[in-house]
């Protein structure tokens, strides 16, 4: 299917593997359920989209706030709203419906429209129930409701204008966004709908007679509403399958059914006891997320499953389970998490295919340092291995000083048999400090602390945050720090004017930014640095007033009373999440184009101030012409300027001002209709490809329409000291280790609590033997010391050594490795280079 | 004050897996002692800094031309032409091209900075036994710097390993064994008149030395680890006399210092390194070994000397058939010990 191979590409930036890696041992029935999801449209069953409606004139559906963040949608979000109105089916409404709060109608329309009108199927073989959940639901509104709406999402100066103009002028993106997150799976596997429902319904008792008629009356009764739509949906499929046993000749399969109906009558209301119940829980209970939310999978993540699970896995093999039989029923799994992406099958799944990140997580600290791998652990990445390549659920495996060898040494087959990591990897001690930071930085250090940092998980690809009461809407904003140098170069105006690519018309610049002075009169680098300082604070503020917009219309509009009850503090408070019900709630701001901003004030440095090799006028010109006509000048950028990403101290030094300076700026903001602090990431998604066509060139010698950098990676062909040096600096950029002061954990310190993306490419002869494989576990162990929070391991492929053919100066530092001999690709001849191609399509080194 | 003493140093390169056990950093210094006629780096043999164009990198603004005092460059059809017997390595040239296709080999680094700069890997080199390697080039042609370097990176608690060819003074071996850890020796060629032909140089220093060494490791315990490599190069040390005389040499000679014995497949991947120096090299057409060659040579490398510690690596011939598709047969010689 194209559309995943896509996806693939734009979420780990590597290009398309030449080596498919097979699947392998898989069983008939998983074989078959597989092979049957991989047939894509032409399947008989799906689990595309259907609407539901209230059937009013003035009814909405579709919340397109979710898709600020994805830019590519835009021109699309009239035709999605519309098209799910047209095609929504009309659900009969309870008599009293209009009289309940919103919240409460919401609650219960998607309760309705999800057990009474979606279809319920089970797929022959298949081991767990759960099949439709993406749906886009009514926003039950009243006409008053629906108008406001409208007016403040897309009137003149709504929340659709303002991303669009955000976005247009190069700042990024910020929309308040579903999913991201990591629920609270191990309590509810623990207590059960039932438990939670009892704590609702006691939370509920406890309020005055006014508070119940209140808000947070309504919303409990809403959650409580919301707490029996996974009891009521397990219902239906234990009579399905109850059914389909009675009708199936074949004894075997006619007792799984047996068995499945048994365990459906019982989970999620009750807690499970078996391994087989508890994958069926956890299944249900993640889906309804997605249904609650109206948007799959995005970044509705699992957290540490080998960990909850594990009490449940135990259980069944002492009762006798076979270990084969577990990874049979999360293979069951695997393949229902990726039917997220049947959600638009017909029509592709435009820019949101990325978005998809229903993560898991694997190994990592327990208590008091020790490691918490465990049989389980390696059970799910044997599944990975043997269903591979499958995109969902993405896996992320924590590592740290203590990760046994047993375990470094399965990840580093894997890598190699896969030609790159089929999981990311995430690092726990840098990773730990910097939620120890946000806790120190917010107030939490009840919450979060020394005794319990150890649980924390990555959402969505590598985004850390506590689990079960914590929302950090870790892809809700996102900001070019690149637009502050512009700005600093032209005194707050858009360098280039704006032409809309629709209508062709060319708006005239105007002054945006605070105006930092004509910057052809700095006199000295310090000058530049103070206007650089002001227009990053200036970008940052902006990026939360728009961020704001759509905020306080989700929280006014759009409750998911459901992934309330899911979330610790939302009960408690009596309040949903999208009000900022969870305990741990902050709203994360995401770092785009660091590498390309900070080679561009190194640049600046360079050329201007401390080479002279041009006048700032002459520099700007360049940039406006997009370097034509100053091709010498363009090269001096791009090949003699410092960069980041080499291990170079004065370079990384200048990385780290800019980092400490973005994250200062970012710790000051909250949002005013939630009280969500603000906290710093950098997760580049696909922006950094996209915007490069946005922002006009650069001063680190890059052109209009060429990529940006990608989160904290060095800019693409910079990192000509190799992986270590990369690794070292960003590393160091990220605070390195504590020198003579206690580190925010042991002695490691991280600006970054929400994490940072890293990918680095490899030549795949570094994992020819086992002597090799050793080699890459030291550089791995090299990394928990010196490196960041988070790594994508690529592999070089033959599609990369063809594009260096075709661009050698982009490429000049990559370095091809032939045994005892490295050699830069683009120095060898084309023959050379040709044979070079051969050998890395085919394994031989 | 007196003037710190300086090395010529060709190239650092990071994370190197090829240049002794674990992750490495190798520091090539420039200047060889021996001038083989193979040579995979013909930009280490001569001990001055030399400068060379690369095209690909080249975008034609002639800077280089205007730059150079000895106006040793031109401008042709086919780039930058550099004037060899007028051109003094001074460098300016390189430093004032905006793309650094012009390029200098050759940089002067005090032992200090070049410390500095070799152990940023610390962090990498501890969890796999590895370390920084000095190569080149000779190293120990240089031989004060490379003692005092060897002192340095000691006193740092780095792992240290020398990549000699053995074309060296004793005293020079003598001074530099106590500070290293890992000892990776060059044998060629055992017939000695071959060697001259190959190389420049008859090989009794190069036997004389390894014996020293060999000697100094049974009664010293250092350096810890001693290799020895053996390039395979096409009709010149890839007969089986040579194979089985550097066998019994070592068997002989050497025997219980040796723990790994690597015959090294001749590679081509240098052919344009010597265009660019403007060096004919007779190896330029030459092809890669086949496997089948490297793996005979193993087993009578083993015949002689202990098999468990002989090894070959580098890459063979690739054999393509008439679909130019490679069957699984062939995906399979991924060498290594």
């Amino acid at each position: 299917m194209l559309f995943l191979e896509r996806k693939v590409d734009m979420k780990t930036n590597s290009t398309p593997q030449s080596l498919i890696k097979e699947p392998k041992g898989l069983s008939g029935r998983i074989q078959w359920l597989r092979d049957y999801y991989f047939r894509g449209y032409e399947r008989a069953w799906n689990n595309e989209y259907t609407s539901w409606t209230t059937g009013t004139p003035w009814d909405i559906i579709y919340n397109e706030l979710t898709f600020y963040i994805v830019p590519e949608t835009y021109t699309l979000l009239n035709t999605m709203g519309a098209s799910y109105l047209q095609a929504a089916k009309p659900v009969k409404l309870h008599a009293d419906f209009w009289k309940w709060p919103r919240v409460e109608r919401r609650a219960w329309f998607v309760k309705e429209a999800i057990v009474n009108y979606v279809p319920q199927e089970i797929l022959p073989g298949d081991l767990l129930a759960g099949a439709r959940f993406n749906i886009q639901t009514s926003m039950c509104f009243t006409k008053e409701e629906s108008s406001q709406w409208l007016r403040e999402v897309k009137g003149k100066n709504g929340a659709r204008a303002q991303i669009k103009w955000f976005h247009d002028h190069g700042y990024g993106n910020a929309g308040a966004t579903s999913g991201h997150l990591i629920p609270g799976h191990e309590n509810l596997l623990r207590i059960g709908w039932k438990g939670v429902y009892g704590e609702l319904l006691s939370h509920y008792n406890a309020l005055e007679n006014k508070e119940r008629q209140g808000a947070k009356g309504a919303q409990l009764r809403a959650m409580m509403t919301a707490s029996t739509m996974a009891r009521d949906l397990a219902s239906k499929y234990k009579d399905l399958c109850l059914e389909l046993a009675q009708q199936e000749k074949d004894q075997t399969r006619k007792k799984e059914l047996s068995i499945m109906a048994q365990s459906l009558s019982k989970v999620p209301w009750e807690p499970p006891a078996t391994f087989w119940e508890a994958v069926q829980a956890l299944w249900l209970n993640h889906m309804l997320v997605m249904t609650d939310e109206n948007y799959p999978g995005p970044g509705v993540s699992f957290g540490r499953v080998d960990q909850y699970l594990w009490p449940y896995y135990q259980h069944s093999i002492l009762e006798g389970m076979d270990r084969e039989f577990a990874k049979e029923i999360l293979k069951c799994f695997w393949v229902h998490a990726n039917t997220a992406y049947d959600a638009m099958i017909r029509n592709g799944n435009q820019g949101i295919t990325a978005g998809f990140g229903q993560l898991i997580t694997l190994s990592g600290l327990g208590k008091n340092g020790k490691d918490m791998t465990n049989d389980l652990t390696y059970v799910i990445l044997e599944v990975i291995d043997e269903i591979s390549p499958i995109l969902e659920p993405k896996p992320n495996v924590r590592l740290h000083r203590n990760s046994p060898e047993e375990l470094l040494d399965k990840v580093v087959n894997m890598i190699e048999s896969s030609q790159g990591a089929p999981f990311l990897l995430n690092f726990d001690e840098r990773s730990m400090a910097g939620m120890m930071l946000e806790a120190k930085k917010a107030g939490l250090t009840h919450l979060i602390n020394e005794s319990n940092v150890h649980e924390y998980a990555p959402v969505g690809c590598l985004e850390n945050t506590m689990v079960g009461n914590d929302r950090s809407g870790t892809v809700d904003n996102n900001i070019n720090l690149l637009k502050a140098v512009e700005l600093a170069l032209t005194g707050g105006k858009d360098l280039l004017p704006f032409t809309d690519p629709l209508t062709g018309k060319t708006e005239t610049i105007r002054q945006d930014g605070p105006p930092t002075g004509d910057s052809t009169g700095f006199r000295t680098w310090d000058e530049f640095w103070e206007a650089y300082v002001k227009q990053t604070r200036y970008i940052i503020q902006k990026c939360a007033d728009l961020y704001e917009v759509s905020e306080s219309i989700r929280s006014r509009f759009l409750p998911t009373p459901y992934l309330s009850c899911m979330v610790k503090g939302c009960a408690e408070k009596g309040m949903d999440i999208t009000q900022g019900g969870a305990k741990i709630n902050f709203t994360t701001m995401e770092a785009v184009t660091y590498a390309t901003t900070v080679d561009s004030l190194l640049a600046i440095k360079y050329l201007v101030f401390d080479k002279k090799h041009c006048t700032m006028k002459e520099l700007i010109d360049a940039l406006k012409a997009n370097w034509q006509g100053y091709e010498v000048l363009q090269a001096r950028a791009k090949n003699r300027a410092p960069k980041y990403g080499r291990d170079d101290h004065e370079a990384d030094e200048l990385a780290r001002q800019v980092m400490q300076l973005w994250c200062d700026e970012t710790w000051k903001h909250s949002t005013k209709s939630t009280g969500r602090k603000y906290r710093p990431g950098m997760l580049s998604w696909n922006y950094w490809a996209g915007d490069g066509y946005i922002m006009a060139a650069s001063a680190d010698g890059r052109t209009k329409g060429q990529f940006l950098s990608n989160a904290i990676c060095p800019s693409n062909g910079a990192d000509s000291k190799g992986p270590t040096a990369n690794t070292n600096s960003v590393g160091f950029v990220l605070g390195g280790k504590a020198k003579d002061f206690p580190g925010d954990w042991k002695d490691y310190l991280n600006v970054l609590p929400n994490g940072a993306s890293h990918t680095i490419t490899f030549n795949p002869s570094i994992l020819r033997d086992p002597e090799h494989k050793e080699k890459f576990k030291a550089f791995l162990k090299g990394y928990v010391e010196n490196g960041g929070t988070a790594l994508q391991i690529n592999m070089l492929d033959p599609g990369m050594l063809r594009d260096a053919q075709q661009h050698p100066r982009d490429y000049r530092h990559l370095l091809v490795r032939i045994t005892g001999y490295n050699a830069y690709f683009t120095t060898v001849g084309r023959e050379l280079q040709n044979e070079v191609i051969e050998r890395v399509s085919h394994s031989k080194f | 004050m007196m003037k710190e003493t300086q090395g010529i140093i060709l190239e650092i390169v990071r994370m190197s897996t090829e240049d002794g056990p674990g992750l490495r950093t190798t520091v090539f210094f420039k200047g060889c002692s021996l001038n083989c006629s193979w040579c995979h780096n013909p930009e280490s043999i001569s001990p001055k800094p030399q400068i060379h164009w690369l095209s690909a990198s080249c975008i034609g603004c002639g800077i280089c031309v205007e730059t150079c005092p000895e106006k040793a460059l031109t401008k042709t059809e086919n780039g930058i032409s550099i004037k060899r017997s007028v051109c003094n390595g001074c460098g300016l040239c390189t430093e004032e091209c905006p793309t650094t296709a012009m390029e200098l080999l050759g940089k002067k680094w005090t032992v200090h900075d070049l410390a500095d700069e070799l152990i940023k890997d610390r962090a990498y080199f501890e969890p796999s036994g590895g370390g920084v390697t000095l190569s080149g080039g000779e190293a120990a042609l240089q031989g004060d710097f490379c003692l005092a370097l060897l002192k340095e990176l000691k006193s740092r608690g780095i792992q240290t390993a020398l990549d000699t060819c053995g074309q060296i003074p004793r005293t020079t071996l003598a001074e530099l064994l106590p500070y290293v850890d890992i000892l990776l020796y060059d044998l060629k060629e055992i017939d000695t008149a071959k060697h001259k032909q190959f190389t420049g140089s008859g090989n009794e220093k190069i036997l004389d030395n390894i014996i020293f060494a060999a000697d100094y490791i049974k009664t010293h315990a250092l350096p810890k680890t001693f290799w020895i490599r053996t390039p395979v190069i096409p009709g010149a040390t890839d007969t089986p006399e040579n194979i089985r005389g550097i066998g019994d040499f070592i068997y002989t000679k050497l025997h219980g210092t040796v723990s790994r014995w690597e015959l090294c497949a001749f590679n081509n991947l240098c052919r344009d390194k010597y265009k660019r120096l403007g060096i004919d090299w007779p190896y330029a057409n030459m092809e890669l070994p086949e496997k089948t060659l490297m793996e005979e040579l193993c087993r009578i490398g083993k015949s002689a000397a202990n098999p468990s510690m002989v090894c070959w690596s580098g890459s063979t011939k690739i054999e393509s058939n008439p679909n130019n598709k490679l069957t699984e047969k062939h995906k399979a010689s991924i060498s290594g010990c």
